[in-house]
């Protein structure tokens, strides 16, 4: 009997031990364990698609059943809006050919150029409430495998939504910019003030983020935009964040800090792009994350 | 014992698929239960340590793979959690459901306390009374209500095998 416990005992701590050093291994993000994801990811992947896809399709359905009045008069609004938005954009695509051929002169490199859009669905969410992970279907096999200095930011057609953590054959796993722990370094569209934007436990439930190391001199008010800097070599410059939603003052006045409202819905997330870079040697590589 | 491993490795699926896809549009308050720690207490409360720390590893696994920045954290917690309540099994009288629910509070609140302390605490500054009123009482709460369908499942399960185990001895 107490050589059975001893050897349970055993085979615990043995246990332990191994799975301590899988997580100190896999701490690293480009580690040679990942190919474990693929065990069960790969067998769950496409019910996970099938679930969340017909879940979204059933929620899309009771909206469906809103009030038609309020759907007439918003029709009428977008119609308005359509020819506003009709002549901007005239006026914009005269910009951009403008905007080309200066920039051709100036010879300054667009850092999207660089960039390959692959789309992709989300097929599953966190099934904790801790963190802001989600799983889409895209993977090693369209490309996007996790290595060192690669980074496959994550956006959709409203902005930034975070970066491709790990992928295995067929699904990746991506960490978005309301995940407590992500952070990123962004600059305030007006003033080109650097900040950070990083997530918050306890905004991460309505969605938003925090706005920290807002430099003194800054004069942000509410309604400004934020966009990422291209600085730490994750994400490339300009992809918009959101909008200042609040300023904060806490304690002195170094402790001043903003709650960002992301552009983009995390609630209702389906479709996403992931930027790959076309070229495979990437400048920022040796930059930490 | 093959038809142990086929009944845990489904159930254990479906509470992923679950937890990561349905159960996104049936939020309360933002936070939704979590059926791997009512599965583990069932378990670990009905079969023993053993089992309890088999079912506790492979569903942390599991949920590692889908979702964690680490592999190997949710599995050790699993482990863990199945074997301390699979201890405790022996002592108490388990057919009562209250005695399950009573168990699902304490644990669940325990487990998310270690994943708030170790999964976020180090990296970022974290409000851990915010934490605990929004997040880890709450899904408490439904983990509580939670564990009284996934009991009965539970239940059923083990009759099943302790038949196919009393069948087998006749021969």
């Amino acid at each position: 009997m107490l050589r059975l416990i001893k050897s349970k005992f055993f085979i615990v701590m043995t246990v332990t031990i191994l799975m301590l050093v899988v997580i100190g291994v896999t701490s690293s993000r480009v580690s040679q364990l990942n190919w474990l994801n693929n065990i069960i990811s790969v067998p769950l992947s496409p019910v996970q698609k099938f679930f969340s896809y017909s879940s979204q399709k059933i929620e899309g359905g009771f909206g469906y059943f809103k009030d038609v009045k309020q759907v007439k008069n918003e029709n009428e609004e977008l119609k308005n809006k359509i020819s506003l938005l009709e002549k901007e954009n005239r006026e914009l695509l005269r910009y951009r050919v403008e905007n080309k051929e200066l920039r051709e002169v100036l010879d300054l490199k667009d850092q999207f150029n660089d960039y390959e859009m692959v789309g992709a669905n989300v097929i599953a969410k966190d099934p904790g409430n801790w963190f802001g992970i989600f799983r889409i279907d895209r993977g090693g096999k369209d490309g996007i495998k996790s290595a060192e200095g690669m980074y496959y930011p994550v956006i959709n057609n409203r902005g930034l939504i975070g970066v491709v953590l790990n992928s295995d054959i067929i699904s990746s796993k991506v960490v978005s910019i309301i995940d407590p722990g992500s952070s990123v370094s962004a600059i305030i569209s007006k003033t080109r003030h650097q900040v950070i934007v990083k997530g918050d436990l306890s905004l991460k439930e309505k969605g938003f983020c925090k706005m920290d190391l807002i430099p003194l001199d800054a004069d942000i008010a509410v309604g400004d935009t934020v966009e990422t800097s291209g600085i730490g070599g994750i994400f490339p410059k300009g992809i918009l964040i959101g909008k200042v939603k609040r300023v904060m003052q806490s304690g002195n006045e170094l402790g001043r800090y903003a709650i960002i409202e992301p552009s983009v819905d995390f609630k209702r997330l389906e479709e996403v792009f992931v930027l790959k870079n076309k070229t495979n040697i990437n400048e920022a590589g040796s930059m930490e994350k | 014992m093959k038809i142990k491993i086929f009944a845990y490795t489904i159930c254990i699926f479906a509470i992923i698929l679950m937890q990561s896809t349905v159960f996104e549009y049936v939020r309360i308050y933002n936070v939704k239960p979590n059926l791997f720690i009512v599965f583990i207490v069932s378990i670990a409360l009905l079969r023993g340590n053993v089992e309890g720390a088999v079912v506790g590893f492979f569903a942390g696994l599991s949920q590692d793979i889908m979702s964690g920045k680490l592999l190997g954290f949710y599995s050790l917690l699993g482990l863990y959690l199945g074997l301390l309540l699979g201890s405790v099994n022996k002592r108490l009288y388990r057919e009562n459901i209250l005695v399950v629910i009573f168990f699902t509070f304490i644990s669940t609140v325990a487990y998310e306390v270690v994943v708030c302390v170790f999964g976020l605490l180090f990296i970022t500054e974290v409000d851990i009374v915010y934490a605990m009123k929004n997040i880890i009482l709450l899904e408490a709460l439904y983990n509580c209500l939670a564990a009284i369908f996934i009991y009965i499942i539970a239940v059923k399960l083990n009759h099943k095998f302790e038949a196919a185990n009393s069948s087998k001895r006749k021969y």
